[in-house]
């Protein structure tokens, strides 16, 4: 459990806040690339951070992120004329550029030098890997540009989507270091999604559902690898990574890509579910591609044109009772992403830690926990920049790995878990 | 367009009818000291007030007729305990090693706890300027039992943890 005011300091992510802070320190994935597909094409509205901004890009194809509402009487630059280098309100015709610089503002003689008085609130922009990321952080303090694995890899070798959530970020994080949770909610589909099934570690997933559990702290978040039997007195390990604040890694399975997440905040009670799928040394197959875009693995179909899950909590997430006796799926619900998804919703916009009893295996959560609010607490007491900033936090990756009973998954299976361009990833 | 279940029941608004009766009882959590250096941290942890958690700072052994041995606890006001019962009633046992000493006698633990199904959860918390040798040999000794093995590096996640399991 959390107190009370534990649970507001993890949760609560807007300006000023502590944990807002900390976020604020690491570039963040808002948009798919395809989302601002071309030159001057419409600016989309962007929550992040409980922030509202707006994005385009202009006709040489500079990236800008920009505060949404005009600076004149405030009307939403989302109806907005990308043209000519700026973004023009339709109102009244002001006109901004992607430094959120004012450039023109037609009433005024242009001479009067008025627009440049005016400026509106920017951040950076970067593409990479098929996805545009910002950082809203102190200038001064930018940290290198992303190089997490799966946005380095040729664009042909990643899949990458992303899925509205009506919860708070945290619930959803915690969701992707609880590996406990696999042998139950998702037990139906190791053996049925196209990209997990047929994997040789997926018997152990479903032969031994009481894993146990080995925490390392790792300089920029943590390890948490799940043991459970194999033959011959074996272990086989599935080692999860999460990164500061919000990235988290699944094990892979055989051959099939590998995936993760990325958990951002878009305001208290929102956050936008990231799920990337890659291969480190081969572009993606026909099938897998074409999989992942019919919602298979942990990805979902969309309500059509939105990133919002066709089962989703209006539709009470389609959930089928007759599956769920059957046993086809454990909760109901079809397909790993949503699985996840509809239960984190279901814990209410913000859940009360207060009210819960954890056990010993939670403790991959009570470290992440700890360790957010001790660095959110030294960012806002001592300025100490938070862990997981660096290139080499950022080249993780997660492994399944079968080593004899003696052998600690932290030394032998330590080479795995590092990212290395042209080198596959360790997988059973 | 009529809102369904799940959607009126997921607002904040809903979270306001929460039913606040308690949804536990207070468990008794175990904390035993496996070395001197945990011995230290475990005897300031103790101080703060906690929801029934003992703790113990060290285990000793007494021969007691022929081959038996019993174990006993010592508490950090200088009781002793046996072992046996502090387990059998235990709802959870945390043990710590500080990697300043072996954690050898943890099996004398583990085996109890297999015996009576509980679940132990061994923390390492490397203390001052340690050896990786030393850390490495408290693992060894702790991973063959541990349901939950953790190393922590900052010792104020003892108390975190503690916390965390209503301790
Ligand atoms: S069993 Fe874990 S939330 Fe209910
Ligand atoms: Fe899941």
């Amino acid at each position: 459990m959390l107190k009370k005011e534990q649970n507001e300091l993890v949760t609560q992510t807007g300006p000023g806040t502590p944990m807002g802070e900390l976020f604020r320190s690491y570039w963040m994935p808002i948009l798919l690339s395809e989302e601002l597909p071309e030159n001057d094409c419409p600016p989309v509205r962007v929550k992040v951070l409980s922030e509202r901004l707006i994005a385009f890009r202009d006709s040489e194809g500079k990236l800008g992120l920009i505060d949404e509402f005009c600076a004149h009487r405030g009307v939403s630059l989302w109806f907005g004329r990308n043209e000519e280098c700026g973004l023009r309100c339709p109102y009244h015709g002001w006109k901004f550029d992607t430094s959120g610089q004012c450039v023109d503002v037609p009433s005024e003689p242009a001479e009067s030098g008025y627009a440049k008085k005016v400026k509106l609130k920017a951040y950076p922009l970067l593409e990479k890997g098929g996805v545009l990321w910002t950082y809203m952080g102190p200038t001064e303090s930018t940290p290198p540009e992303p190089e997490w694995e799966f946005a380095t890899v040729p664009l042909n070798q990643s899949f990458t989507s992303k899925r509205l959530q009506d919860n708070n970020w945290l619930q959803a994080m915690e969701g992707g270091i609880d590996s406990s949770h696999v042998s139950f909610l998702h037990r139906g589909d190791l053996n049925n999604d196209p990209l997990f099934k047929g994997a040789a570690g997926n018997k152990y997933n479903l032969s031994d559902s009481k894993p146990v559990f080995e925490v390392v702290e790792a300089p920029g978040g943590l390890f948490i690898g799940a043991r459970r039997n194999a033959e011959d007195g074996k272990f086989y390990w599935r080692i999860t990574p999460w990164v500061m604040p919000c990235f988290t890694m699944v094990p892979p399975r055989g051959d099939h890509p590998i995936h993760g997440h990325f958990w951002v905040p878009m305001d208290d009670e929102t956050c936008m579910a990231w799920s990337f799928d890659y291969h480190p040394t081969r572009p993606l197959s026909d099938n897998e591609r074409q999989a992942m875009k019919d919602g298979k693995g942990i990805h979902v179909r969309y309500v059509p044109g939105t990133y919002r899950p066709l089962a989703n909590k209006d539709n009470d997430y389609l959930i089928d009772r007759e599956a769920q006796k059957a046993g086809r799926t454990y909760s109901g619900v079809e397909g790993i992403g949503m699985q996840d998804a509809s239960l984190q919703e279901s814990m209410g916009p913000i859940c009360d830690r207060t009210k819960e009893n954890l056990v010993g295996t939670d403790n991959g959560i009570i470290m992440a926990r700890h360790r957010l609010m001790r660095a959110a607490k030294a960012l806002a007491d001592k300025g100490e920049l938070p862990p997981g900033r660096t290139v080499e936090d950022m080249k993780v990756r997660s492994a399944a790995v079968i080593l004899p009973p003696d052998q600690p998954y932290k030394d032998a299976a330590k080479e795995a878990l590092i990212a290395k361009v042209g080198v596959k990833q360790t997988s059973v | 367009m009529l809102l369904s279940e799940s959607a009126r029941v997921t607002t904040a608004q809903e979270a306001r009818f929460r039913i606040q009766t308690p949804n536990s009882k207070p468990r008794a959590v175990k904390v035993i000291a496996l070395d001197s250096e945990a011995a230290r941290l475990v005897d300031e942890i103790s101080k703060q007030p906690w929801n029934g958690a003992a703790f113990f700072k060290s285990l000793s052994f007494e021969q007691s007729g022929g081959d038996n041995v019993k174990a006993w606890l010592n508490d950090l006001a200088g009781h002793t305990s046996d072992l046996v019962g502090e387990i059998a009633n235990a709802d959870c046992v945390v043990v710590i090693a500080g990697a300043g000493e072996d954690a050898a006698s943890v099996s004398v633990i583990a085996e109890l706890c297999t015996q009576y199904h509980k679940t132990l959860v061994a923390l390492v918390v490397p203390q001052g300027s340690y050896e990786q040798d030393t850390v490495d040999r408290s693992l060894k000794a702790l991973r063959p039992y541990a349901k939950m093995l953790v190393i922590a590096h900052e010792r104020d996640y003892i108390e975190a943890m503690l916390t965390a399991l209503r301790a």
